[in-house]
């Protein structure tokens, strides 16, 4: 019986050895998992009729592609009309993948990893995935771009040394792997670039209580109009009634990195040595802020609860928060003043942004650097396809396309008149882009070849409200001029591209979780210090070895 | 005389294999039945067991598992240079010892009281919605347990109304934290649990509680006496396999149940390895060197558990 069983443990042993050989050797030659991009990663040999360019585009190919902001479930080829002038223009087949806004770089990282990446990608390329990206690059994971490319895409060479990363992520690489997209082009702000992140305001509650309507305030101005809020409850909410509401992430931002520019980060000291941001005197006052806030009642009682964008449904959705602080862009403005206004039924002037200043009245920041989102090529695409989604970002940097990625089709939406300026042609009450049903064109927006994002445009869109992007441009600036270059600093690279060891592991400390665990947990402001410099400790394992490195 | 052995031997052992060849032919479908099973196991258990060696390697995606070098003990360095890694096995193991004291019971006590149930419609309904639960994923559970236990939630209405209570933050509460993974965990899969045990039941010989019965013994004697006994090696052996699993287990009943408040008392070393390889920058190699630390030690409390169950006179999972 014991010889039975030995050769069964044996023929399952090899059998195991088999497939798992067999697997293995299938890992070379093609990926294993089966995400739904890359199965469609070909070049069609049939041609398909339709309008071409000097038989340019005569083979029709198929592009994969992911990125968060895809609308999941939409025809990129066909689903509008604006998605079949460009398909048609180009002669492709657009195959979307959506990607999660919370899953972005796993998602990306482990298809890459696994040799199975679509066609075309955006990398959420930032200080925190650099480590990775350069690991990707190191293994040949992500297509060099040809050394002539710069010629054959001049309009997105243009657009590239924009970016600032762009360039030195060349210099760095010895090549082109990643193409930054750039926030602005024509329209850039200036360097260090400001954010658009702003405090999302109820003028209505504010002028109610009795306080000035401003396009800036301090954390501590607000937290006094929030306590106003919720003393006098204008809106007359009772239980539902959130002063202040933040997701724990949008928390952190607004008392902590409003507050203490370096608050996640290594920064070079006045002595000229490196620091951590987490520890700076700065970094503990807006904790305390933030301790203040939630104990007083004034920012809702379960910020830890809220999911993504949960903050931003209570005051535009639901009217029941009086300060929240979310993305201000230009582009955006209008369109959430006027789903405010339409979800809560009241006017659109009730919504208002300012910019956030710190407790010493000046605007915090590190620089924005000019892109958000780097497009990046599978090593497998076929060079087709590479070349063909080129030529659509090279179209949409050009004079035609730039416009067109935010305004729609030429000459049916918008068009120049006899000066060059841009002419809307869309009646009124029309949504250009938006969900199916919502906007005319759903695959308006930052998918379709898109190099410059819509940032950039806005300012001149015809299609928004001078006064809001009057206002808008206000925003941006007064952030210059409420800033010194102390709290409103240049990109430090050394921090920035450092892909060591210990630097990827002091970047997998979770700031916005640990701190807000902080303010739920102590029951005093006294124990709150305790517990943060407990943890400051707690972490010296894993950051001393870092700042040694920087300081070395 | 030892060539004559040895072909003895082979003779004997033809004969074996085509005694079972002959077996699994005769009983083909039951064979059928557990060849899912048989693949379920070689496809996730055995032969991801190969990416343990990443463990010890420095993993290159281009070179795969086995082309990566071989880094020695670098990664387990790095994972106890971690204080949040010795926290997380604290965590873990505090969480789990829990789960064998609080938890482990209820299916017990579950199929004790449906085998008490006399009327049949009525057992076949409470079966249902006990196990119901069993099926509703833990994100839908964790949204119920918003709606029930949050600030604007259920229960926290009525203490307001009946008692004038202020709203109590259940589940922004470390020290809740514990408590709710427990009630949970029973709500959602005690009654599918306590299924083995009714099948372990259905076993025990009737006549047992005839003789019982006419003995004179209560319902709650022939439960203690006849019954209890009758699973006490299937407890014995669920006890062991659930000791097995201190250090692991229950990750997506933690990842949806935890938020930022409550998150020092939920990071186990299931959290932690998700966190590490999927939140901050990937890296393999860290992660399943955590994940070999947390099987080795699974082990080695599987087989203790087996071993003192057997010095105690118990039954064992392992001959």
């Amino acid at each position: 019986m014991k010889s039975v069983k030995r050769v069964i443990c044996l023929l399952l042993a090899v059998l195991l050895v088999a497939v798992f050989t067999a697997c293995n050797k299938e890992v070379d030659t093609k990926p294993t998992a089966t995400p739904e991009p890359t199965q469609s990663t070909s070049v069609e040999e049939t041609p398909t009729p339709g309008p071409t360019e000097e038989n340019k585009y005569a083979e029709r190919v198929t592009i994969t592609y992911a990125c968060p902001q895809v609308r999941a479930g939409f025809d990129y080829t066909n689903g509008d009309d604006y998605a079949k002038m460009l398909s048609e223009k180009f002669n492709y087949e657009f195959k979307t993948t959506n990607l999660p806004w919370n899953e972005w770089h796993s998602l990306l990282s482990t298809w890459i990893m696994a040799q199975n990446m679509p066609d075309v990608i955006i990398y959420n390329y930032g200080e925190g995935t650099h480590a990775d990206a350069v690991n990707f690059v190191q293994q040949g994971l992500i297509r060099r771009l040809p050394d002539d490319w710069k010629e054959k895409w001049p309009g997105v060479a243009d657009v590239y040394a924009k970016t600032t990363l762009g360039p030195k992520l060349e210099e760095m690489f010895g090549g082109t792997y990643f193409i930054p997209r750039a926030r602005f082009y024509y329209n850039l702000l200036g360097e260090p670039l400001a954010n658009h992140w702003s405090a999302w305001v109820r003028w209505d509650w504010i002028q109610a209580v009795g306080k000035e309507k401003k396009n800036n305030y301090s954390i501590p101005e607000l937290m006094e109009i929030a306590r106003l809020i919720k003393e006098k409850d204008p809106d007359g909410l009772g239980d539902r009634l959130a002063p202040m509401s933040f997701t724990t992430n949008n928390a952190a931002r607004f008392f902590l990195e409003a507050n203490s520019t370096y608050w996640n980060t290594f920064y070079k000291g006045a002595d000229g040595k490196y620091a951590w941001g987490a520890a700076h005197e700065r970094t503990l006052e807006g904790l305390k802020l933030w301790y203040q806030a939630f104990t007083e009642g004034i920012l809702d009682p379960e910020f830890y609860l809220l999911e993504y964008e949960q903050d931003m449904e209570k005051f535009q959705t639901l009217g029941e928060a009086g300060i929240s602080y979310l993305g201000g862009q230009t582009a955006d403005i209008e369109r959430y003043r006027i789903d405010f206004s339409t979800r809560t039924g009241l006017p659109q002037e009730a919504f208002g942004m300012a910019t956030l200043l710190g407790t010493d009245g000046y605007y915090h920041q590190r620089d924005l650097i000019n892109y958000w989102g780097a497009i990046a090529f599978s090593p497998k695409a076929d060079e087709k396809v590479v070349e063909r989604w080129l030529d659509v970002m090279e179209w949409a940097c050009s004079e035609d396309g730039y416009p067109s990625t935010s305004m729609g089709i030429k000459g049916v939406d918008w068009d120049r008149d006899a000066n060059g300026n841009l002419v809307s042609l869309v009646p009124e009450g029309v949504l250009l882009s938006g969900d199916v049903g919502e906007g005319k064109y759903p695959s308006l927006g930052h998918v379709l070849g898109s190099v410059i994002l819509w940032d950039d445009l806005q300012f001149d869109n015809p299609n928004i409200t001078p006064s809001y992007r009057d206002e808008s441009k206000a925003l941006y600036q007064n952030r210059y001029d409420l800033s010194t270059p102390e709290t409103f600093t240049k990109v430090d690279w050394k921090v920035w591209m450092n892909g060591t060891e210990n630097m990827r592991r002091a970047r997998g400390i979770a700031y916005d979780t640990e701190f807000a665990n902080m303010v739920t947990t102590a029951k005093s402001e006294e124990d709150l210090v305790q517990i943060y410099e407990k943890w400051l400790q707690d972490q010296m394992a894993i950051i001393q070895p870092v700042l040694d490195e920087l300081n070395q | 005389m030892a060539a004559l052995v040895k072909n003895e031997k082979k003779l004997h052992l033809k004969k074996r294999i085509a005694h079972t060849g002959r077996n699994i032919l005769l009983n083909k479908e039951k064979y059928f039945l557990i060849l899912p099973g048989v693949v379920w196991y070689a496809i996730f258990a055995y032969i991801p067991l190969f990416g343990l060696s990443l463990a010890f390697k420095k993993f290159i995606a281009k070179d795969g598992i086995f082309g990566s070098p071989w880094v020695g003990m670098v990664n387990f360095e790095n994972v106890f240079a971690d204080p949040a890694f010795a926290q997380s096995i604290l965590t873990t193991l505090r969480i789990n010892a829990g789960r064998l004291v609080f938890v482990f019971p209820f299916p017990i006590f579950f199929a004790l009281l449906f085998n008490e149930v006399r009327i049949g419609r009525f057992k076949k309904v409470l079966q249902s919605v006990f196990t119901f639960p069993h099926f509703l994923s833990w994100v839908i559970v964790a949204s119920i347990m918003i709606n029930i236990l949050g600030q604007q939630g259920l229960v926290n209405s009525f203490l307001k109304l009946v008692f004038g209570i202020q709203p109590i933050k259940f589940l922004g509460t470390p020290s809740y934290f514990q408590p709710l993974v427990y009630i949970t965990d029973i709500w959602k899969s005690a009654g599918w649990s306590a299924i083995i045990y009714m099948a372990a039941i259905a076993g025990i010989d009737i006549e047992q509680y005839e003789a019982a019965e006419i003995d004179g013994a209560s319902r709650l004697q022939r439960m203690w006496y006849i019954t209890l006994p009758g699973i006490k090696s299937t407890i014995v052996v669920l006890f062991i396999l659930a000791v097995g699993y201190l250090m692991s287990g229950g990750f997506e009943q933690i990842f949806n149940l935890s938020n930022a408040a409550t998150w020092k008392v939920a990071e186990t070393l299931d959290m932690y390895i998700y966190r590490i390889t999927f939140r901050g920058s990937v890296d393999f190699s860290f992660s399943a060197a955590v994940s070999l630390f947390r099987s080795v030690i699974n082990l080695v409390l599987l087989l203790a558990a087996d071993r003192i169950s057997k010095r105690i006179g118990g039954s064992g999972l392992l001959a």
